[in-house]
């Protein structure tokens, strides 16, 4: 085994550039200057965090944020699987719907930003239709591809066994097309998690992870930004990990096929 | 079926929902701060551009993006392939790039405007991150999936490190790179918008801010409709190329 291998030199190895950072950052802010205001100290962020932890703010921030993405990431989800399901069965939803969701798609999500902001103002209905949206593109195409691809002969065995349409569908394309769906709701997570974030910055008002970050900015809080892009990139890679381990679990039959 | 017969199929929806949309705003339901016909949004964006408003905003926002992009794509380019490559490299940087590559770029926004203020610097920098994580996975993607047996044979010859690089390693991982290219372009994209909705004095995003604030949902629209050409524009520019590159895989 060369040393680089061995576990110990691997776990000094991977904290040595964090730490380098950290050092350059206080030293940063023991220097003073113009920018000192923003290189907070590093025993103030971890003041901030036991502040913000006590105070309950953290709590509160992580449960609204979560909310938002969970619900906007339910609908918008849910939304994208019917409509790929239709536009996958049906080559008449597939002509009408198809141009309209490519050309809608090519927009940068928070474009839209400020068409809905006159709409709906910058309160929950604003996010909401953001996040949604956000998880709705992904699904839309995992669950059209996903059905689409489902072999011909499988739907030809359901045929023979006499499926209803019902059947069909529960039997036969949806265990067939799970795997592209669940690729599909895999990176609508992400989607709605950063659309989640953006829209609370961008939107700076009510509560939220990223509405903290947006006021901590106004008042040139760095402690306060450092300790919620912490918390953002923890509840993040959560998130993922919870639903790749759901993942791995509804394919286990999988691998045994492959 | 035909090519002019699936146009017609592809188009005649879109056209649809325009004279839907022009119906609607004519009926009066709605007050003009919420909907606004298709006609008066074509003619908000033929006057922008008349006057050279939508010129200087594309531009500076083009600017600021293919600045940021080159900076955050050469550098991710170089990361990626340097952790594919050696061992002590991705033992030092892998486990912080993963950590890092755990936020989402928008929530630097308020951390990179206290250190950076709002000047172009700013947008350049967020554009280079935004461009850096999809390339710097993409090329490690690619040079780890190299066959071990290339490397192996050059190493068996002593091959340079130029024609390492030149002859071995580029045209191998073009492909995977390539993609990586194109989501670290859409991405940079995404987020300038974004970065520009926030805080700029010029450029597409702020256009359209511009517009919110001042209730012209026509110019907001007029925005949306190039915010989402320029989209389209470059995911299909870079899906072109890679088309390109592919065909002597097919044969």
């Amino acid at each position: 085994m060369r040393p680089i291998d061995r576990p110990a030199v691997r776990i000094i190895a991977a904290l040595l550039a964090p730490v380098a950072v950290l050092i350059w950052w206080q030293a940063q802010s023991a220097a003073g200057g113009a920018r000192a205001l923003a290189f907070v100290p590093l025993q103030d962020v971890g003041a901030s965090l036991v502040e913000m932890a006590a105070s309950g703010l953290l709590a509160a921030d992580t449960l609204a944020t979560v909310s938002r993405a969970v619900t906007g990431l339910l609908f918008g989800s849910m939304a994208g699987i019917l409509v790929g399901a239709a536009m996958a069965m049906s080559p008449i939803v597939d002509r009408i719907v198809g141009p309209l969701y490519h050309s809608v798609r090519q927009v940068p999500l928070l474009g839209w930003l400020p068409l809905i902001g006159l709409w709906l103002g910058n309160g929950d209905g604003a996010k909401l239709l953001i996040v949604g949206l956000a998880a709705f593109y992904p699904t839309v195409l995992g669950s059209y591809e996903g059905l689409r691809q489902v072999e011909r002969r499988y739907l030809e065995v359901g045929v023979l066994l006499g499926f209803t349409p019902l059947q069909h569908f529960t039997k036969v394309l949806l265990p067939g097309g799970l795997p592209l769906i669940l690729t599909g709701i895999a990176q609508a997570i992400a989607f709605a998690w950063i659309a989640t974030i953006g829209t609370e910055i961008l939107l700076g008002a009510g509560a939220g992870l990223g509405a903290t970050m947006s006021h901590a900015q106004a008042q040139q809080r760095m402690d306060v930004i450092l300790v919620a892009i912490v918390a953002t990139g923890l509840l993040g890679f959560t998130l993922n990990h919870l639903f790749a381990r759901l993942r791995q679990h509804l394919l286990r039959w999988q691998a045994a096929i492959a | 079926m035909t090519r002019a017969s699936s146009l017609i199929a592809g188009v005649g929806p879109l056209l649809l929902i325009l004279l839907l949309w022009q119906w609607a705003s004519a009926s009066g339901l709605f007050p003009p701060q919420v909907l606004v016909a298709p006609a008066d949004v074509a003619a908000t964006l033929a006057d922008l551009i008349a006057r050279g408003e939508l010129g200087v905003h594309l531009a500076t926002s083009l600017k600021r993006l293919i600045a940021g992009f080159l900076a955050g794509a050469a550098l991710g380019l170089a990361f990626g392939t340097g952790l594919a490559l050696s061992r002590t490299f991705e033992a030092l940087f892998a486990p912080m790039f993963q950590a890092l590559r755990q936020v989402p770029v928008l929530a630097f926004l308020p951390m990179l405007v206290l250190l950076l203020g709002i000047e172009e610097g700013f947008k350049i920098v967020v554009v280079a991150i935004a461009a850096f994580f999809p390339v710097a996975l993409a090329a490690f993607d690619g040079v780890r999936g190299l066959p071990r047996s290339y490397l192996e044979v050059a190493r068996l010859y002593r091959t340079p490190l130029v024609p390492l690089l030149g002859r071995i390693l580029l045209p191998a991982t073009i492909p995977p790179i390539l993609t990586g290219l194109r989501l670290g372009l859409t991405r940079a994209w995404l987020v300038l918008v974004a970065c520009e909705l926030l805080a700029a004095d010029s450029g597409v995003g702020q256009m359209m801010e511009m517009g919110r604030q001042m209730f012209r949902i026509d110019v907001v629209l007029a925005g949306v409709l190039v915010s989402g050409l320029v989209g389209f524009t470059l995911d299909r520019g870079v899906k072109l190329i890679e088309r390109r590159q592919l065909r002597w895989k097919a044969a």
